[in-house]
């Protein structure tokens, strides 16, 4: 384990995310994946409480362009987030609360594809969409879901253990 | 002048609450991000709703929400206010932290020239309809201001003095 994130530290990749001194390196990466949770929880957010107000009827695809928003924030996030990893391994992985952020993510991109799909079976049904409990008892786990997620990745900057492999053995 | 009020701000009992309690930091930190995920996504969803995504949705259905944006607002503010009774000298020095604050008072004057000029005529228009060219300029404005407040926020830790 301590060699395998020794080696991803050691890597050309990994030094120069971490070392580049630039403002458009490391701290780029970091606005980067704030706008990308931003976007994901965000329109997410958004699309709950329009859930949570009755979601009036309307014209088909009401969501389209929204989740396409959504999905290229989760892919910024997951690309910005694969570099903050490579740049410190060993901090992110010995780090429990790293694993909880992770399940949380993962947890609440499969609430916000199940409520998507919901809302797409029921586009052009009209009120029915209002009268929904199911669909609302989802909003609201994906409002907690999302608060959870963004509590947890902040709080990764004061929970870690270490910052390099080295300090591990 | 500013050395006083930084003197002044690290004297409070604010500053004691935020330096010298363990977890009285991360906790406004962690609320602050949740307020600002809430404030973006309440009102840059409306705002792209303007330059038409999710056109199906209402207007005025979305906008309902931004109440909760502003709730998040606050939120930030107050939270955003503790940090800088916390360490005033890391922000009142701070280039990023001045853009943060002048593209704050920007996206608030945006705001209310929104609600003055545009907004009865944009909360009137039902699913499907396109909003006048003037709301989607208002539009634009906001999601910059709102990613350039991001932006900034987070090279507040890259600029410290």
């Amino acid at each position: 384990m301590i060699e395998l994130l020794t080696a991803i530290e050691e890597s050309a990749l990994s030094v120069f995310i971490r070392e580049w001194p630039s403002v458009f390196g490391f701290p780029t990466i970091l606005f980067l994946h704030t706008l990308g949770l931003a976007m994901v929880a965000g329109v997410s957010i958004a699309i709950d409480l329009w859930i949570l107000r009755g979601a009036t009827a309307g014209a088909p695809l009401r969501l389209l362009g929204l989740t396409r928003t959504m999905w290229l924030g989760f892919g910024i996030n997951l690309l910005s987030g694969l570099a903050l990893l490579l740049a410190y391994p060993a901090k992110a992985l010995t780090n429990s609360v790293f694993y909880l952020k992770m399940a949380l993510v993962l947890l609440g991109v499969y609430v916000a594809v199940r409520i998507n799909r919901e809302i797409a079976a029921r586009d052009g049904v009209g009120p029915v969409l209002a009268a929904s409990l199911d669909l609302r008892r989802w909003a609201v786990v994906s409002l907690a879901i999302w608060a959870a997620a963004t509590v947890t990745g902040r709080l990764l900057a004061y929970t870690y253990n270490v910052l390099f492999a080295y300090e591990l053995s | 002048m500013m050395r006083d009020l930084i003197h002044w701000l690290t004297h409070t009992p604010v500053n004691t609450l935020v330096m010298d309690y363990r977890w009285t930091w991360p906790t406004a930190e962690s609320l602050h991000f949740c307020a600002l995920a809430l404030m973006v996504g309440t009102v840059g969803t409306f705002d792209l709703r303007l330059l038409g995504l999710g056109k199906g949705i209402a207007p005025a259905t979305l906008h309902y929400s931004i109440r909760f944006g502003v709730a998040g607002f606050f939120v930030s503010v107050v939270t955003g206010l503790m940090f800088i009774f916390g360490q005033p000298d890391q922000y009142f020095y701070n280039n990023a932290f001045k853009v943060k604050v002048v593209c704050l008072a920007l996206l608030g004057l945006n705001v209310c020239a929104f609600y003055a000029l545009e907004a009865r005529q944009v909360l009137k228009l039902s699913p499907g309809d396109d909003a006048p060219l003037r709301a989607k300029v208002f539009a634009v404005i906001s999601l910059t201001l709102l990613v350039a407040i991001m932006c900034a926020g987070r090279m507040l830790t890259f600029y410290r003095p």
